[in-house]
C-alpha cells in the first residue's frame, strides 16, 4: 500500500455517501475514508487483523469513491494493494476459504465454467438449501442465469456496408459462457456500423476477477495471455462489452508494467466515437439506464451509453434515482458477501421501480441480473437487457423482447442484420 | 438622593408602576458602563430590577414580584454606526425603532423588522419581547437579524456575543437566548443588526379572504410575497376578513398583478392598509401561533372565542385582540388550537390567574437558564414563563 | 472504567452498536480536521433517540465525557473523540421522519445529509436552504451544531434561521423539544452552533424553501481580485441582495482546474460567481444591473442550464478538498472581516504569505466577508508546517483586527479554543459559561470545545465531592 496514495486522502468524507457499504451500515470502518485509515494504520504497523480484513473484503470495489473524490485518491489502486496484502499476510477461516478457492478455480476459466453450467441449472432450484449449507453457495446459485445454446463466435465478422475499421472484440469468461447473446449482439452491431470484428479464438479471462479479488500471480498471468492473444491479432482496438473486463485491461500497463499493443475501449464508448452510421429503427419502450460500477466509475463512462440510448427513435431513458450507488453484484462480491449484496439489490431494485420503466438497461450483465433477481424477490418483474442488445433490436429493426427474453435460435451471428420483421 | 454611583436617578411615580407594583426608583443610564454601575449596585443591595425603554409592552407579562428600580433606557439612544457599505448597523438600546428607521433610510437601508408600535418602541425592547412584523416571513424575526449583542448581567458584569458580521458562529449566541427574555436574564445594552436594502416599490394585493387553498397557493408562490396578512376585527365566521400580500423589489406591481390572479380578486395599492403590523388594543392580547396550513381553523377559532384576530398566514403567527370577557375562553381555545398542532400564550392581560403561556416543553432548562443568570432573582422577577 | 461502562452499553444497545476493537475506533480518532486526534474509548452507533438518551444517562452514571459526531466532516475539531469518552455517532440515525409540504417543514433524524432533504423534496418544487459546501454528505445535526452556512445564505441565512424545533438529549439525558413555537427562551437558538457541548440533537424540523421561480448564474472573470472585489462592493451598493457572491483566486482556480476541470476562463486572476433567484422578473431587472456592474470583466459566462449551472458551481464546491492536487498539506482558514474590509485584509494576506514563503489560496464567500484562505505547505519540507501555522493565525489576528470573527462557519470546535479570548473578553466567556452551567453542570458534553479552558460549573451534583482534580491542579478555575 503506497502511503503517498493514502496521503492524498484529505479526510473530508465526500465519497461516503456514494459508498454502498456506508450506505446500507453507516459505519466508518466501512467507507472508503475508513478503509483509507485502516490502510494507513496498517502502512505505519498494525498487522492485518482479522476485523480489518472484515472491511476491506466488504469494498465492493465499484469505484464510486474515486468518483466522488475531490482529492483525486486513487482508491481502485489502493484497494487492489491492499487486497495483495491481505491474500498474503492474512489467514482466512476454512470455510471462508473454501469457499474463495471454489470461486477462483472456476470464474477464471472459460471450459470449467462450461462444465458447471448443467449443475447452475440445478443449483438455482436447490438455492434455499445451498444457502443454509454456507450463505455463498446460496448466492452462487440464484444468480446462474438459464443459459441458451452456446453461440460459436466467427474469427472475424465482416462490416455491413462500408468498412470503417477493424476492431479486436473480447468475448470474456463469464460474458462468453453466460450471456452468449449479448457478445453476438455486440459483434453485430460493431459489423452494422461498419466494423470487421476480429474475434480471436481461445480468449480466456481478461483477469479482471482476479484483479479484484487481490490475486495478483493469477491477474498477470491471464492478463499476459490476454495481450499475447489481441497482439497476435493484429488490432489497434480492443471492444470490450463488459465493464469489470474493460476497467481492468484499461490498467493492464500498471499490472504487467508495460502498455499492450492496442488500446482498450468500452463498446458504447467506441460507437459514441464512431458516431451513428446504420439507420435506427423504433423501438417504443421506456428505459431505465443502471450505471455499471465499472463503467461509470471505473472507466467514467455514462453520457455514450446514454446517448446512444436515446438515439433510437422511440425509446425513452430514465434516471435511477441514486444512481451512483452499487447494485451490490460487483464481480465476486455476490458469492463473498451475500448478505450485503442482496441487501444493495434490494435496494437497487426499489430505485429502478420508482421509474416505472419497462426495461432495464445496463452495460453490465451481472449488474442486470442482480437487480432482475431483487425485483423478483419483491414480487414483480423487470425485462432486462445489455446496451448491445437494444441496440442490436435497433439496428436491426427486430422486436427487443426476442433478443432479451428468448435465444437466439438460429445460432448464427449473422442471420439478422436485415430489415427482417419490420 | 443619588442613591447609584454617578447614574442620573429619579423618585419613582406612580406613572413608572409595572403591572401595578410601584418602584421606588427610575435610573437613566446613558451608558453600558452607567448600565452596569447601577445593576452592581442593585447587585448589592438586593433591588429589584425592570428595565425598560419606549414603555409600549411594560405591561405585558405577569407583574414583577418585586421592582425596587425601573431602568429606564431611553436616553441611550444613539445610533452608533451604520456601515453602509456592510449593511449593518449598531445601535444603543433605547432608539426607537422609528428613529433608526429614519437614520437607514438616509443611506436607503432598512432594518427588515416592523414590530408594533414603532413610533415609541426601542430596539431593546423589540428584542426583549421578540415582537414580530408582517414581513418575518421573508426576513425572519428580530433574532435572526441579530447578529450581535451588548448585556449586562444582573450583576453588573458587561458581556458581548456575536460581533459586526453577517456571518459568525464564533462561541453562544447569547443575542438569541436574550431575545425574547423579557427582561428576566439582563438588561440589553447594545444591540447590531444585519440590514436589508429598501425596496425599490411595494404593492399590497388587499382582498377579501379567499379560500384555504388560494391562501396556501399565495403564500407558495414563486412571484414570492414578503408577507400574507390576515385582518379580522371580530365575527365567528370571519365574513369580515381581509387578507393583504405585500409584494417588494423593483417588479413589484407585475408580481402583484400574479398573485391578485391567484386570490381571484382584490385591489392592488402602494399604501399600507391601515391595520397593517399594528396592534390596536392591548389590555388582553394573546398571541397564536398555528401551522400555516391550519390558518382558516385557527382564525376560526379565534373568532368563535370572540378575539379580533390579525398576523400572518404564512409564518403561522398572529395576534389576538379582545378585552376581559373573553379572558374564560382561553383555555378553550388553547385546547383547540393546540389540536391544530398550534400554541397560544397570553401576552398581556389584567392578572386573573388565567394559565398564561400553557405547556413549555424546555421550562426546566429556561429555570435553569434563569438560575445562572439571575441566582438573586433580581431581574424581572416572576414576569415570564413559570414564573421565571 | 472504560469496561464496565462498555458492558453497560452493550447490554442497552444492539451487540453491532458498540465498537471496542481498536482498529475500528481508531477510524474515529479524527474529523475534517485530522492535525487533532484521539482514539474514542468506545464508541456507538444508536438507532433511536431514545438509545442517545440511555447511553448519555450511562455516561452520566459513571461521570464519563461524550462526544456527539454526525460526518465527521467538521473543520475545527468539534467531533474530535475522548480517549476517556464515549464518541456517539448518529450515522444510522437518517430517516427523514416526515415531509409536510403544505407547512414547508419536514422532520429529519440527525444523521440525515443536509442535501438528501433537498433531493427528497426537490421534484416537487422545494429546497432545504442552508448549503454548506459538503452538503452531500455532512449531517443535519452537524449542521446544527456547528450552525453551518453556505454560499446561499448570504441572501437565505444560516441553519438558525431554517431551524424549526429540535429534540435534543440534554447532558443529563433527558429528551426534550424546542420549539420556536413555544414561549420562553430561545433556548433552540442558543443550542444551535453550540457544537455538541449544550447536548445532542436527536430529531430536527426544519423549514423548506420553496424554488426560486428563475435562477441566473453568472460567472464573471477579472484580471486581478481587487476588481473583483470592486465588482462586489458595487452589487450591493445597487441594493441587490444576490443568492449567492463567491469568489476565487487564481490559485484556487487552478486547484479546482485539476480537480474537475471546471473550465473557468483562462488568465483569471480571479472569478467571482454571482447568482440571482427569485420572481423572474425581478431577475430578469437584477441580471442587467449585474452585466453593467460587471463591465471590467473580460469574461462573463451565464449559465443557460441546470447543467451549465452545476458546471460553474463544481469548481467552488470542490475547491477546499481539490487543493489536495496543487499540495501536499494545507490549512482551511475560516475567518470573517466586514465585506468593506475585504480589499485590504487580502492585501495583508498576500503580505503574509510572501514573508513567510507559504502559498495561500483565497476562496471566499465575497457576498458576507467569510474568506477560507487554504495555506498552502509542504509537510515533508523542514519548518513548513510551523510556517503555515504562524500564516493562518495571523489570518485570523488579521479578521480581530478588522471588526470580524475567527470562524464563520466551521466553528470553534478543538482547533481555536485559543482564539477565543482573543475574539471575546473574559467576561464574555463567563457569560457563555453560564449558558453551559445551564444546561451541562458537570461539563460531559463534549467537554474541551469552543472554551480556552475547561471550567467547572459551581456545584458538581452526583459523584464527584470534594475540589476537583482539575482544579487543584490548576488546569481549570471554579466558576
Ligand atoms: C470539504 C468541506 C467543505 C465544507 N464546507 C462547509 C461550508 O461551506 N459551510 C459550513 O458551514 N461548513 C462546511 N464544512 C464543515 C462541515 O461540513 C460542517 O461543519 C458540518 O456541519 C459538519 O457536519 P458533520 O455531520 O460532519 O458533523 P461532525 O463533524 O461529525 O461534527 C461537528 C460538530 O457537531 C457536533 N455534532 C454532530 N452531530 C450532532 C448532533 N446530532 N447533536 C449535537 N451535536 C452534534 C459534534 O460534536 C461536533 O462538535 C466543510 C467541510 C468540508 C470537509
Ligand atoms: S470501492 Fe465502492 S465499496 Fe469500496 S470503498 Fe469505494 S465506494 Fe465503497
Ligand atoms: S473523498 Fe477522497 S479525500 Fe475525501 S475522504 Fe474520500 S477518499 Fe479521502
Amino acid at each position: 500500500m503506497d502511503p503517498e496514495l493514502i496521503n492524498d486522502c484529505v479526510h473530508c468524507g465526500f465519497c461516503l455517501p456514494t459508498c454502498p457499504t456506508y450506505v446500507l451500515w453507516g459505519e466508518e470502518m466501512d467507507s472508503p475514508r475508513g478503509r483509507i485509515h485502516l490502510m494507513k494504520q496498517h502502512v505505519e504497523g498494525t498487522p492485518i487483523t482479522p476485523e480489518m480484513a472484515g472491511h476491506f473484503d466488504a469494498c465492493l470495489g465499484c469505484m464510486a469513491c474515486v468518483t466522488a473524490c475531490p482529492s483525486g485518491v486513487r482508491y481502485d489502486r489502493l484497494i487492489e494493494q491492499t487486497r495483495v496484502a491481505v491474500e498474503r499476510r492474512h489467514e482466512r477461516e476454512p470455510q471462508e476459504r473454501a469457499v474463495r478457492g471454489i470461486v477462483f478455480a472456476l470464474f477464471p476459466y472459460p471450459r470449467r465454467l462450461r462444465l458447471l453450467r448443467p449443475t447452475m441449472w440445478l443449483a438455482e432450484r436447490m438455492a434455499p438449501f445451498l444457502a443454509k449449507a454456507h450463505p455463498s453457495l446460496g448466492a452462487m446459485a440464484a444468480l446462474a442465469p438459464r443459459v441458451e445454446h452456446r453461440q460459436r463466435l466467427p474469427r472475424l465478422v465482416r462490416a455491413r456496408g462500408g468498412r470503417r475499421a477493424v476492431v479486436g472484440m473480447l468475448t470474456g469468461c463469464v460474458q462468453g459462457e453466460f450471456f452468449p447473446q449479448v457478445n453476438a449482439a455486440t459483434a453485430r452491431v460493431l459489423a452494422l456500423e461498419g466494423c470487421d470484428v476480429v474475434i480471436p479464438p481461445g480468449q480466456g479471462c481478461c483477469g479482471a476477477l482476479s484483479v479484484h479479488s487481490g490475486r495478483d500471480d493469477q491477474a498477470r498471468r491471464l492478463a499476459r495471455r490476454t495481450v499475447r492473444t489481441f497482439e497476435r491479432a493484429g488490432v489497434d482496438t480492443v471492444v470490450v462489452n463488459a465493464a469489470g473486463c474493460g476497467s481492468s485491461m484499461k490498467e493492464y500497463g500498471e499490472l504487467l508494467g508495460r502498455e499492450p499493443g492496442f488500446r482498450v475501449v468500452d463498446l458504447s464508448e467506441y460507437l459514441a466515437e464512431l458516431g451513428p452510421a446504420a439507420k435506427r429503427h423504433p423501438l417504443p419502450v421506456t428505459v431505465a439506464y443502471h450505471d455499471a460500477c465499472h463503467l461509470a466509475h471505473a472507466q467514467g463512462v455514462r453520457a455514450q451509453p446514454r446517448e446512444l440510448l436515446r438515439g433510437i427513435p422511440g425509446l425513452e431513458v430514465r434516471e435511477i434515482p441514486e444512481s451512483a450507488i452499487c447494485c451490490g453484484s460487483a464481480g465476486t462480491y455476490n458469492m463473498f458477501q451475500p448478505q450485503a449484496a442482496r441487501d444493495l439489490g434490494d435496494r437497487k431494485a426499489a430505485a429502478v421501480a420508482t421509474t416505472g420503466a419497462e426495461l432495464l438497461v445496463s452495460a453490465n450483465p451481472g449488474c442486470t441480473m442482480q437487480i432482475a433477481a431483487a425485483t423478483r424477490r419483491a414480487g414483480s418483474e423487470i425485462r432486462v437487457a445489455h446496451v448491445a442488445e437494444v441496440l442490436d433490436a435497433s439496428l436491426r429493426g427486430v422486436r427487443l423482447s426476442e433478443r432479451s427474453e428468448r435465444p437466439n435460435k438460429h445460432g448464427s451471428v449473422l442471420t439478422g442484420p436485415t430489415e427482417e420483421g419490420q | 438622593m443619588e442613591p447609584f454611583s454617578g447614574v442620573t436617578v429619579r423618585q419613582a411615580g406612580a406613572d413608572d408602576a409595572v403591572g401595578g407594583v410601584q418602584p421606588r426608583w427610575v435610573a437613566l443610564p446613558e451608558t453600558v458602563e452607567e448600565v452596569s454601575a447601577v445593576l452592581r449596585d442593585c447587585a448589592e443591595r438586593d433591588l429589584a430590577v425592570v428595565p425598560a425603554g419606549g414603555g409600549t409592552k411594560l405591561h405585558w407579562g405577569l407583574p414583577p414580584e418585586r421592582c425596587d428600580v425601573l431602568l429606564d433606557m431611553c436616553c441611550m439612544n444613539a445610533v452608533l454606526e451604520h456601515a453602509a457599505g456592510d449593511l449593518v448597523v449598531r445601535a444603543q438600546a433605547g432608539v426607537t425603532m422609528d428613529a433608526l428607521a429614519g437614520v437607514l433610510a438616509e443611506k436607503g437601508q432598512e432594518l427588515a423588522l416592523d414590530p408594533p408600535f414603532a413610533e415609541h418602541t426601542t430596539v431593546g425592547g423589540t428584542l426583549a419581547t421578540a415582537a414580530a412584523g408582517p414581513r418575518s416571513f421573508r426576513y425572519g424575526t428580530a433574532r435572526d437579524l441579530l447578529i450581535g449583542i451588548t448585556v449586562v448581567l444582573p450583576d453588573g458584569t458587561i458581556a458581548r456575543s456575536g460581533g459586526k458580521v453577517v456571518k459568525n458562529v464564533a462561541g453562544y449566541d447569547l443575542g438569541k437566548l436574550f431575545t425574547g427574555s423579557q427582561g428576566t436574564l439582563g438588561v440589553i445594552a447594545e444591540a447590531t443588526f444585519r440590514l436589508h436594502p429598501l425596496p425599490a416599490e411595494s404593492r399590497w394585493v388587499v382582498a377579501p379572504l379567499p379560500s384555504g387553498d388560494a391562501l396556501a397557493r399565495v403564500t407558495a408562490s414563486q412571484a414570492e410575497p414578503s408577507a400574507v396578512e390576515i385582518d379580522c376585527p371580530g365575527g365567528a365566521e370571519g365574513a369580515d376578513a381581509t387578507v393583504a400580500v405585500l409584494v417588494e423589489g423593483s417588479a413589484a406591481e407585475a408580481r402583484a398583478l400574479e398573485l391578485r390572479e391567484v386570490l381571484g380578486d382584490g385591489t392592488i395599492t402602494a399604501e399600507r392598509p391601515e391595520w397593517w403590523g399594528l396592534i390596536l388594543r392591548d389590555d388582553v392580547l394573546l398571541e397564536l401561533r398555528f401551522p400555516p396550513a391550519r390558518a382558516l381553523e385557527a382564525l376560526a377559532a379565534a373568532g368563535e372565542a370572540g378575539f379580533a384576530f390579525r398576523g400572518s398566514a404564512a409564518t403561522g403567527r398572529a395576534y389576538l385582540e379582545g378585552s376581559e370577557e373573553e379572558l374564560a375562553a382561553v383555555t378553550g381555545l388553547r385546547a383547540r388550537v393546540e389540536a391544530l398542532g398550534g400554541r397560544l400564550h397570553v401576552l398581556a392581560a389584567p392578572e386573573t390567574g388565567v394559565d398564561r403561556w400553557g405547556q413549555v416543553s424546555g421550562l426546566p432548562l429556561m429555570r435553569r437558564v434563569k438560575e445562572r443568570f439571575d441566582p438573586g432573582r433580581r431581574m424581572s422577577p416572576g414576569r415570564f414563563v413559570g414564573g421565571i | 472504567m472504560l469496561e464496565t461502562l462498555t458492558a453497560a452499553l452493550r447490554s442497552l444497545l444492539p451487540h453491532d452498536a458498540v465498537i471496542t476493537d481498536p482498529v475500528r475506533l481508531r477510524t474515529y480518532e479524527c474529523d475534517g480536521l485530522t492535525y487533532h486526534r484521539a482514539t474514542p474509548g468506545v464508541v456507538v452507533l444508536p438507532d433511536t433517540a431514545e438509545q442517545v438518551a440511555r447511553v448519555v444517562r450511562v455516561c452520566n452514571d459513571f461521570g464519563v465525557p461524550f462526544v456527539a459526531r454526525g460526518s465527521g466532516t467538521g473543520l475545527s475539531g468539534g467531533a474530535l473523540p475522548r480517549e476517556d469518552g464515549v464518541l456517539i455517532v448518529t450515522s444510522k440515525m437518517r430517516r427523514i421522519l416526515e415531509i409536510d409540504l403544505a407547512n414547508r417543514r419536514a422532520v429529519v433524524e440527525p444523521g440525515v445529509t443536509n442535501l438528501a432533504i433537498t433531493e427528497a423534496v426537490r421534484d416537487r418544487g422545494h429546497y432545504y436552504a442552508p448549503d454548506p459546501s459538503s452538503q452531500q454528505v455532512c449531517s443535519i445535526g452537524g449542521n446544527v451544531a456547528e450552525n453551518s452556512g453556505g454560499a446561499h445564505c448570504l441572501k437565505y441565512g444560516f441553519t438558525v434561521n431554517h431551524v424549526e424545533a429540535c429534540e435534543i438529549v440534554t447532558p443529563d439525558g433527558d429528551l426534550v423539544t424546542l420549539d420556536r413555537m413555544d414561549p420562553g427562551y430561545d433556548l433552540l437558538g442558543a443550542f444551535i452552533g453550540s457544537e455538541g457541548t449544550l447536548g445532542i440533537a436527536t430529531k430536527i424540523t426544519v423549514r423548506l424553501c420553496r424554488t426560486p421561480e428563475a435562477v441566473t448564474t453568472v460567472l464573471a472573470a477579472f484580471e486581478s481580485i481587487e476588481q473583483g472585489g470592486q465588482a462586489v462592493s458595487a452589487i450591493i451598493g445597487a441594493g441587490i441582495v444576490p443568492a449567492a457572491i463567491e469568489m476565487m483566486d487564481a490559485l484556487a482556480i487552478e486547484a479546482a482546474e485539476a480537480a474537475v476541470a471546471c473550465a473557468y476562463p483562462k488568465g483569471a486572476g480571479a472569478v467571482l460567481i454571482v447568482e440571482l433567484d427569485g420572481p423572474s422578473a425581478e431577475v430578469e431587472r437584477q441580471f442587467a444591473q449585474l452585466e453593467e456592474i460587471c463591465s471590467d470583466a473580460f469574461e462573463l459566462r451565464v449559465a443557460a442550464s441546470a447543467e451549465e449551472r452545476a458546471a460553474i458551481w463544481k469548481g467552488r464546491k470542490s475547491a477546499f478538498a481539490a487543493v489536495g492536487r496543487i499540495s501536499p498539506a494545507y490549512i482551511v482558514q475560516d475567518g470573517v472581516v466586514p465585506r468593506t474590509s475585504l480589499p485590504g485584509v487580502l492585501a495583508a494576506i498576500d503580505r503574509l504569505s510572501e514573508e513567510h514563503g507559504i502559498r495561500v489560496a483565497n476562496v471566499f464567500h465575497a457576498g458576507d466577508g467569510n474568506l477560507h484562505p487554504l495555506v498552502l505547505f509542504d509537510d515533508a519540507e523542514e519548518g513548513a508546517g510551523e510556517r503555515a501555522e504562524v500564516v493562518s493565525g495571523a489570518i485570523l489576528d488579521l479578521c480581530i483586527e478588522n471588526g470580524g470573527s475567527i470562524t464563520g462557519e466551521h466553528g470553534v470546535g478543538v482547533d481555536k479554543s485559543r482564539y477565543m479570548p482573543k475574539m471575546f473578553s473574559a467576561d464574555d466567556l463567563d457569560t457563555m459559561q453560564l449558558v453551559r452551567c445551564a444546561f451541562d453542570p458537570r461539563g460531559l458534553s463534549n467537554p474541551g470545545k469552543v472554551f480556552p479552558t475547561p471550567r467547572l460549573c459551581g456545584e458538581v451534583p452526583g459523584v464527584r465531592k470534594g475540589v476537583h482534580p482539575l482544579v487543584e491542579s490548576g488546569k481549570a478555575e471554579q466558576f
